[in-house]
């Protein structure tokens, strides 16, 4: 085909969305729905993702040295520490912080204080944080075998419930999104359906002139593609709007961010572009797919 | 040029819509195609479009032997067409000229041919100031002369025209078939279909019958241009030529009772033939 004819199909499909307003305002609408569903959804699960994350980020490994450690193999050790595979910060507990830590848990028969002189007797010791939770018993025994390190514990239950706690909203957010991405699916194809139905005798017309299947659809694809993409830029506008709102109000809640940690949920700005990407390929492709599966029906002709 | 031998076409249902038809219609004829509805006139015009397969025989239109056609080969055979809709079938968002300029891009003709061609088409059946109207605007006659001039922008060897005149006032039916009629003057095979015996008397031509899914009568006879003859005359004429040849008992050596004792008579079907155009062109054994 001629450069002139390509452009031709393309003013086509561009001048068919106005000719034709009302339905490709419907196919907008439509799509534009199911791309907010479906992103809100997934929106939903990377951030429940993150807050899991942060939860597990406060779980620590507490490392105990052998009290006849010196000093300068003290310092050493944190370095030490620090190159071991997972591990994400040390931060060195003196005996002194050591004794203040269990003078705090300790609430009943705190008297026990008043008979101890001093707080030598306390270890040395790291809290360990790590990278990824999951591999957080892993890192743990690794810490253990070091000489010096008389105990290193963390709490493998924590690490496992919150690991099945992402497991299932993984699960639940997976099916959410397929049963919705699904949902849109019928949703865009009955609604493309419905607008190439309206134009079923125009495709007819087409075909007894003999345009071939491909000159006919070529317009369709051109007019679903620009539709698809004005939904994607309309549904990206909206979320980062109502994004915007809800993680204002969210971060304001400093019980909320005391358990999760601050930074568990993720500004917008930091997923912007995927955001951006997600609607405009999807509402594009969905758009341009949509039309031209639904033609195929009118050109057995 | 049209030619189906001995063409039969059943629908899954079971009709059988053609039996065992054989037709020709020569490069630059004019053919009225007559009968009522559920003959077999759709049907035939579906095989020549090659909307459908004949279930046998074989059906060849402007040199494409349509039972071999490959399907990505139809548009290019449908390019040798013309085709003009009872309904007119005008697409509603272009204008006249798009409508009549699609028909040169779906061959991806140059851009300076169309602007050339188009508004020569649109004078040629006279609608030049409606060019930039679109359908809704325009009268039918007005949109069947723009299905016609659509019809005749690619200079198709053959126009097939299905009850052109159906949707539209009888005075102008005459118009529009005087157009075609022009057309094929020009060379161009017409093959018209249509149920007004009015338009076929006055015009005259060849004339083909087809009932119940066989041509029952294929004459060429004199137009009247005169006052129409009476309907229901026209098609006691015809029904009586159909039911003669389901019978066709008549005895060779028998004259036909409208032919003059001294027609030459060489076989039941002339007989038929005589009796049927008598009717038509109101003379006695006027056949060509």
């Amino acid at each position: 085909m001629k450069l002139s004819g390509i452009k031709y199909l393309t003013n086509q499909g561009i001048e068919n969305i106005w000719k034709n307003k009302m339905m490709a305002f419907a196919t907008f609408c439509v799509l534009l729905i199911s791309l907010l569903l479906v992103g809100s959804a997934a929106l939903f699960y990377v951030n429940m993702n993150s807050m899991i994350l942060g939860l597990g980020n406060q779980n620590e490994i507490a490392v105990y040295l052998d009290p006849s450690t010196d000093q300068d193999r003290v310092a050493s050790l944190q370095n030490e520490l620090a190159a071991i595979d997972n591990v994400d910060a040390v931060d060195f507990i003196s005996k002194e912080e050591a004794y203040v830590r269990m003078q705090n848990q300790i609430s009943r028969g705190r008297a026990i204080f008043d008979y101890i002189d001093g707080y030598d007797f306390m270890p040395d010791g790291f809290s360990v944080t790590v990278k990824d939770n999951d591999r957080i018993e892993e890192t743990t025994a690794k810490i253990a075998q070091i000489t010096e390190v008389q105990s290193a514990s963390s709490s493998p239950q924590v690490a496992e419930f919150l690991r099945e706690l992402r497991r299932v909203v993984t699960l639940i957010a997976g099916a959410l999104i397929i049963a919705l991405a699904v949902v849109s699916m019928i949703m865009i194809s009955n609604t493309t359906k419905a607008s190439v139905f309206a134009r079923r005798e125009e495709i007819q017309i087409m075909k007894y002139v003999g345009a071939t299947n491909g000159f006919i659809r070529t317009p369709f694809f051109v007019e679903g593609m620009v539709t698809g993409f004005f939904a994607g830029a309309g549904a990206f506008f909206i979320t980062w709007a109502v994004y915007r709102a809800v993680y204002r109000i969210l971060t304001e809640q400093a019980m909320l961010m005391n358990a999760f940690g601050i930074g568990s949920i993720i500004p917008f700005s930091g997923i912007r572009l995927y955001v951006a990407l997600f609607y405009l390929l999807a509402g594009g492709i969905i758009g341009a797919l949509g039309s031209v599966v639904s033609t195929r029906k009118h050109l057995d002709v | 040029m049209v030619e189906l031998q001995n063409v039969s076409v059943t629908y899954s249902s079971g009709v059988d819509a053609l039996n065992n038809v054989s037709l020709k219609i020569n490069d630059g004829d004019f053919a009225f195609v007559v009968g009522s509805s559920g003959a077999g006139k759709s049907t035939m015009i579906k095989l020549l479009l090659k909307e459908i397969d004949a279930t046998s025989g074989v059906v060849t239109v402007n040199g494409y032997n349509l039972n071999k056609l490959k399907k990505r080969k139809i548009p290019e055979f449908r390019r040798t067409l013309g085709f003009v809709f009872q309904d007119f079938r005008l697409i509603p968002s272009m204008t006249v000229y798009e409508n009549i300029a699609f028909v040169l891009r779906v061959i991806d003709a140059p851009l300076k041919y169309i602007r050339k061609r188009v508004p020569y088409v649109i004078s040629l059946v006279g609608l030049h100031a409606k060019t930039n109207s679109y359908p809704d605007e325009l009268s039918g006659g007005e949109k069947q002369r723009v299905a016609i001039a659509r019809a005749l922008v690619n200079d198709p060897q053959l126009i097939i025209a299905d009850e052109p005149t159906g949707n539209i006032d009888p005075e102008l039916s005459y118009e529009i078939v005087e157009l075609l009629k022009g057309i094929n003057d020009q060379g161009t095979t017409i093959l018209m279909v249509t149920h007004e015996h009015d338009l076929v008397r006055h015009f005259g031509g060849r004339i083909i019958n087809i009932t119940d899914g066989e041509i029952v009568f294929d004459e060429v006879i004199t137009g009247t241009n005169d006052e129409p003859l009476p309907e229901e005359e026209l098609a006691a004429a015809m029904a009586e030529a159909e039911q003669r040849s389901d019978t066709a008992q008549i005895p060779a050596d028998a004259p036909p009772a409208a032919a003059p004792a001294d027609a030459p008579v060489t076989s039941t079907e002339d007989a038929l033939i005589d009796e049927v155009i008598a009717a038509l062109t109101g003379e006695n054994g006027g056949a060509e």
